[in-house]
């Protein structure tokens, strides 16, 4: 029997415990701030995200939490790291995506993590990290994202159908949050200044400066018992590991070019179908995702910038490693993406974005893995609903008499694999988030569900069924503002090798009299008291011919 | 004088243990799954003639409601839901289990669409009807329910916790559908995914609960049979037939019952109990009293009511070791299970498991395995972990090493769970071990968490069933209110948690406990308002409430702050300014009842060397060490040795690794000092 590689720098017994740690770092991170946060999207929809990073800032681990995160994490930690000399116990906070962020609801707060004296950390809890100036670079980073309900602009609930970012809420540069451990009330007082909820905000904000405490606590605990060097040598054995499960992925993936086109329905503005298109060209262990030739960005709020695009690809590449590997800087080094500047994919300022990560992002995924299918016919699913079908709520609560702004994403059906039917009623891709418990929902807010069930028939039919989508109705209470920000309620997410289109969905509104109107795709509408808004979700595609 | 009798059914194994005075017998029968009833009247037939077995309390741990529940083999359940609302439990939280597996599956419904029935009825989240339930409608449902193949129903209405009285008027007109239970009875609380979960489990275990228990009530007298329930009390037939998802965690609250009561014994009572089986590893903490969780979920349907909080975890003396493709070494979850079993067991298993590590590290004497009833076979296993360690570019021996790390390490982080994530320090705690496996792993793990003592109970092999012995019976009682804390009129709050006592004291009285044995426990479910989580704040017992002490209002102030506390405790901050909101409050109703007096012996010698059979070679952090071989049946209470030492017994092995002192106590446990 021959040895493998010379393995003197680490051995797979370490690497194995290393892994299983780093993760469980990130996965109390999110504990802590999924627990103690009051956002619905954050507590019940669990959507935030949580990383640790090395010393350059490149990611190690980040909890199974968005995958729409994947890629874009380490973008916020770069800014961060770019903007800020971080000095022990400063947070950085950051949310405009020309600036490391994604859309403006998603908030990431970055912070380093320093090594006290001689690497003798402390683990214990309730250490504050200890100034130092003789060691002022921090040895590690952590940070977590958390989609906030509201963070202003035109419409409650922050996703609005804009058509540029000045409209979508407070745009945050990299800036200092917490400075040596000192919450920046100036900082905070204009952030909240700009939002509809302050006190939701500033309590998710608190989680989530817990949520990194506890990351850079349980890192400390692990330099006490196994030494920094060690540690931060096994940041990097992880990353290379991660790198070479990837490649091995993509060395089973046929060589060849592959090619594949969807649309989005349009952009909120009367523009579209909007193309997305995608040269998939693999070269033995490595691959190229080129978007040349999608459409210009969009007048509307669907436009996404490169760290999204990055995200739904290295998705992509994500769900055909046949192992649990750690999502880090290693997964992405077999992967070049070309986003062209200025289009749908890469945009520049002041495109509105809003959309971007929730909509465009699962098309994105749509055509990559479309790509893939002819690569590998027997392990890509057909096209699951391909829309999160955000839907946001705001006005005035007539119990309290308080503002209130509400945000949900409605589930669809699950495209057919090659082996079985797309499970139904079931958020797929770049998304994962919970529904809210409706009882929970009715304490929160003003308003009373109609109907939550499952849609069904509208999955597209072949020897495996596409998942079916879900109707949902709401009726309001007081009068609010309503938004909808959908896709594929014209365009239907395909079938696969003769399988069926699932159904498009659709989305409408009936008035307190009874008399019912259509909703577009992407829709917004001041509403009485007793109209109900509904939410039909599409439908996954078939695969195979029935 | 009438016995006490504790019966467990195992996978493999029912176990019976029988006290008598002073005095502890066990007994062991093969189990019968297809009717377990056979090998548990077995197994008391093998203790009790026929007159003290009519005579005798027997408390009983059954599996019948969990493996129908994961077979799948339960009744065929009807579900009447508020109108709109019948796929409420195919839809779930709408998410799904394994992010980037794109074969990810779901359970299927326990109820298919075809018996959900809608009824038009709809109420606010206060209890303020919106829509009325109509007679009409009540019989156009129980029509539409009979004449479905329905062999029972689950009842569960939008916001039904704030009044039941639409559920009560379905479960009266389906009476006589056979067995029907309501979401109101099963658990009163918010979110209504969870609560329709948790009513269906019911209705699908209970028709085969029932029949199961009514087979024994023919043989034993009915009054004198409970049944081990998953919150770590003990309940009668009746509430475990109508109530039988409480009893669907009823062995391993009887192993963390038991592990809790025996450190309690040996003057420890902050312990992590520690259950390592061949394909799995329970843990749970109990820092002064077993603690509970309203958040399990079993097969994949989320399960709310209360149960010992026990975290489980993929890694046991079963788990296969393997490379993947990045070249780390894996263990587990995927198991060898019993059959055909680690390599050593000589059945066909060909994939290097913890176990077969562990003899290949001489920490297993192959000729003491089962009494020595089975012996180990090394060769295959050498063969194979040379074949594993080459791959990997490792010795055998470090490989070997490795696959033990490597299970720790899961091990460890499933205590690190239920400890420092939770705000424990297990530097504070005693490990208690029980399990075939957890003997060999037991000292290194506290040594990697600092843990300074670890307890290897006599008998460790059949603690579920001592555990059941040493249960009281308790009920628990709960309603949501979710309403801010300083809203409360001074004596609102004491009126609700009287209510619940009321119907706690009104059970257990018509069980026939005195009232002079009733102890309950208030608990109140709070968070900061806007919160989706929350934290279980003690409210006081019974002996707290003989002293009124302050004014409610002030009570109310009490409660927050030991609110703030437990939050900064366990998320490591508070915010006193923020208003707390009442989610759920909670009454454990207990019957303190006369526990058995278990054994204790008066320490004697402290030499050993009685015990030594001979010598072992055994690896331990890279060294090779003789360690002695040691039969724990000849050790006696007093005697005190220091590894390197294997101690073997009939169902488990200890490592005691070098320099680890081991201690026998007065309960002829294995004390062990990492």
């Amino acid at each position: 029997m021959t040895r493998p590689e010379p393995l003197s720098s680490w051995d797979p017994i370490t690497l194995e415990i290393f892994r299983n740690l780093f993760y469980s770092v990130a996965e109390e991170m999110g504990v802590t701030l999924c627990r103690t946060s009051f956002s619905p999207n954050i507590k019940e929809r669990r959507d935030y995200s949580c990383a640790i990073f090395d010393a350059k800032g490149r990611m190690v681990a980040q909890g199974e939490h968005m995958p729409v995160h994947l890629g874009s994490m380490p973008t916020s930690v770069e800014a961060a790291i770019a903007a800020v000399d971080l000095e022990p116990g400063d947070v950085v906070m950051v949310n405009d995506p020309f600036r490391g962020g994604t859309h403006l609801p998603d908030i990431t707060l970055v912070e380093g993590v320093f090594l006290d004296d001689g690497d003798e950390a402390e683990g214990g809890a309730g250490d504050e990290p200890v100034v130092d100036s003789a060691s002022p670079r921090p040895a590690f980073f952590v940070a977590n994202r958390a989609h906030h309900s509201d963070v202003g602009g035109m419409t409650p609930g922050s996703m609005p159908l804009a058509t540029e970012i000045f409209q979508e809420g407070i745009r945050i540069p990299p800036v200092l949050l917490v400075k040596g451990g000192e919450i920046q009330r100036d900082i905070l007082d204009l952030v909240l200044a700009n939002v509809r909820t302050p006190v939701e905000r500033e309590g998710d904000l608190t989680a989530q400066i817990a949520s990194n405490r506890t990351g850079a606590r349980r890192l400390l605990g692990l330099v006490e018992r196994y030494g920094a060097e060690m540690v931060s040598e096994y940041m990097r054995h992880l990353q290379d590991y991660a790198e070479r499960m990837t490649r091995e992925a993509i060395r089973r993936i046929p060589d060849g070019e592959y090619r594949f086109e969807d649309a989005m329905d349009d952009d909120g503005q009367g523009n579209g179908p909007l193309p997305i298109i995608v040269r998939l060209t693999v070269d033995g262990e490595d691959a190229t995702v080129d978007f040349t030739g999608t459409c210009d960005q969009a007048a509307g709020s669907v436009n996404a910038n490169d760290a999204i695009t990055l995200s739904a690809t290295m998705y992509c590449f994500r769900v055909i490693v046949p192992f649990a590997v750690p999502s880090n800087w290693g997964t992405i080094q077999p992967l070049t993406v070309i986003a062209p500047e200025g289009s749908l994919v890469n945009a520049n300022p002041p495109a509105a974005m809003a959309g971007g990560n929730v909509e465009t992002s699962q098309r994105i995924v749509d055509v990559v893995l479309g790509a893939l299918a002819q690569a590998m016919p027997d392990r890509i699913p057909a096209a699951s609903y391909g829309t999160m079908s955000n839907l946001t709520i705001g006005g005035v609560d007539p119990r309290t008499g308080k503002p209130f702004a509400y945000y949900e994403t409605i589930a669809g059906g699950m495209g057919a694999r090659p082996w079985a039917d797309g499970l139904d009623a079931t958020h797929c891709h770049m998304t994962n988030s919970l529904n809210t418990p409706i009882e929970a929902l009715e304490h929160a807010y003003p308003y009373r569900v109609r109907r939550y069930a499952v849609r069904r028939g509208t999955g597209g039919a072949g020897e495996y069924r596409g998942g079916d989508g879900i109707e949902r109705e709401l009726e309001m209470l007081g009068d609010a503002t309503v938004t909808i920000l959908s896709d594929r309620r014209v365009g239907r997410p395909y079938g696969l090798e003769g399988g069926e289109p699932g159904a498009p969905g659709a989305n409408s509104v009936v008035d307190a009299s009874g008399e019912p109107s259509a909703l577009a795709g992407k829709d917004s509408r001041e509403v009485k008291a007793g109209s109900v808004i509904r939410v039909h979700t599409p439908g996954g595609g078939g695969h195979g011919l029935a | 004088m009438s016995h006490l009798v504790g019966v467990d059914t195992g996978g493999t194994f029912t176990d019976v243990v029988l006290v008598e005075g002073d005095q502890v017998r066990i007994y062991k029968v093969p189990s019968t799954p297809d009717d377990p009833s056979l090998a548990v009247l077995e197994g008391l037939a093998g203790l009790l003639d026929d007159g003290a077995l009519a005579d005798a309390r027997v408390i009983h741990g059954s599996t019948v409601a969990t493996n129908a529940l994961l077979e799948r083999k339960g009744a065929r359940v009807a579900l009447v839901t508020t109108a709109g609302f019948e796929d409420v439990i195919e839809i779930g939280r709408q998410a799904r289990r394994e992010i980037y597996d794109l074969a990810v599956s779901k359970p299927e419904p326990l109820v298919p669409p075809q018996r959900r029935f809608g009824a038009r009825e709809r109420l606010d989240e206060r209890g303020t009807v919106i829509t009325a339930l109509e007679e009409a409608e009540v019989e156009r449902v129980a029509r539409a329910v009979a004449a479905s193949d329905a062999e029972s129903v689950a009842i569960c209405l939008l916001h039904s916790y704030a009044n039941p009285a639409h559920e009560h008027a379905l479960v009266r007109a389906l009476e006589d559908s056979g067995f029907v239970t309501a979401s109101y009875d099963v658990l009163p609380e918010f979110r209504e995914y969870e609560r329709t979960s948790t009513t269906a489990v019911n209705a699908f275990v209970g028709p085969v609960m029932s029949s199961y228990l009514g087979k024994l009530g023919e043989r034993l007298d009915p009054g004198r049979v409970r049944i081990m329930a998953s919150n770590g009390g003990v309940v009668s037939l009746d509430a475990a037939s109508r109530l039988a998802v409480q009893t669907i965690l009823s062995g391993p609250a009887g192993g963390a019952v038991g592990g809790f009561e025996i450190g309690r014994l040996a003057g420890h009572d902050h312990v992590i109990t520690f259950d390592m089986g061949g394909t799995s590893t329970d843990v749970s903490l109990c820092a002064g009293e077993l603690s509970r969780t309203s958040e399990a979920e079993i097969g994949g349907l989320p399960i709310r009511v209360p149960v010992i909080d026990i975290h489980t975890v993929g890694a046991g003396g079963g788990s296969i070791a393997y490379r993947d493709p990045g070249g780390s070494l894996r263990v587990g979850p995927e198991s060898a299970g019993a059959d055909p079993g680690p390599i050593c067991y000589g059945r066909g298993g060909a994939g290097v498991t913890v176990t077969d590590a562990n003899l290949f590290l001489g920490r297993l004497s192959p000729h003491h395995f089962l009494g020595g009833a089975q012996e180990l076979e090394s060769e295959g296993v050498s063969a194979a972990i040379e074949r594993l360690s080459a791959e990997l570019g490792l010795e055998a021996v470090e490989l070997a090493e490795g696959v033990v790390r490597v299970a720790n390490a899961t091990m460890e982080r499933a205590i690190r769970v239920i400890s420092l994530e939770r705000g424990f320090d297990p530097r504070d705690f005693t490990l208690i071990c029980f399990g075939g496996a957890g003997g060999l792993h037991a000292v290194d793990l506290a040594r990697s968490l600092g843990i300074p003592r670890v307890l290897v109970p006599a008998g460790a092999g059949t603690l579920s069933a001592l555990g059941m012995l040493l249960a009281d019976p308790i009920r628990d009682f709960s309603r949501s209110l979710l309403r801010p804390l300083d809203g409360f009129e001074a004596d609102e709050l004491e009126a609700v948690f009287d209510a619940l006592e009321g119907l706690g004291r009104q059970e257990l009285v018509a069980e026939g406990f005195a009232e002079s044995s009733l102890r309950f426990e208030r608990l109140a479910d709070l968070r900061y308002s806007g919160q989706g989580f929350e934290l279980a704040v003690s409210v006081g017992s019974t002996t707290d409430l003989e002293d009124p002490g302050p004014a409610s209002a002030s009570r109310a102030d009490t409660l927050a702050a030991d609110f703030h506390d437990a939050h900064e405790a366990r998320y490591g901050y508070a915010d006193r300014g923020r208003s707390v909101e009442v989610v759920t409050v909670r009454v454990r109703a207990i019957a303190v009842t006369d526990k058995p007096e278990l054994t204790t012996a008066v320490s004697g010698d402290t030499d050993a060397s009685a015990a030594v059979i001979g010598s072992h070679r055994l690896v331990h952090d890279g060294g090779r060490h003789d360690g002695a071989l040691i039969d724990r049946d000849l050790l006696r209470p007093g005697h005190e040795f220091v590894g390197p030492a294997v101690v073997v017994e009939y169902s488990t092995t200890t490592l005691v690794p070098p320099g680890t002192a081991c201690q026998i106590d007065t309960h002829l446990n294995l004390v062990l000092t990492p």
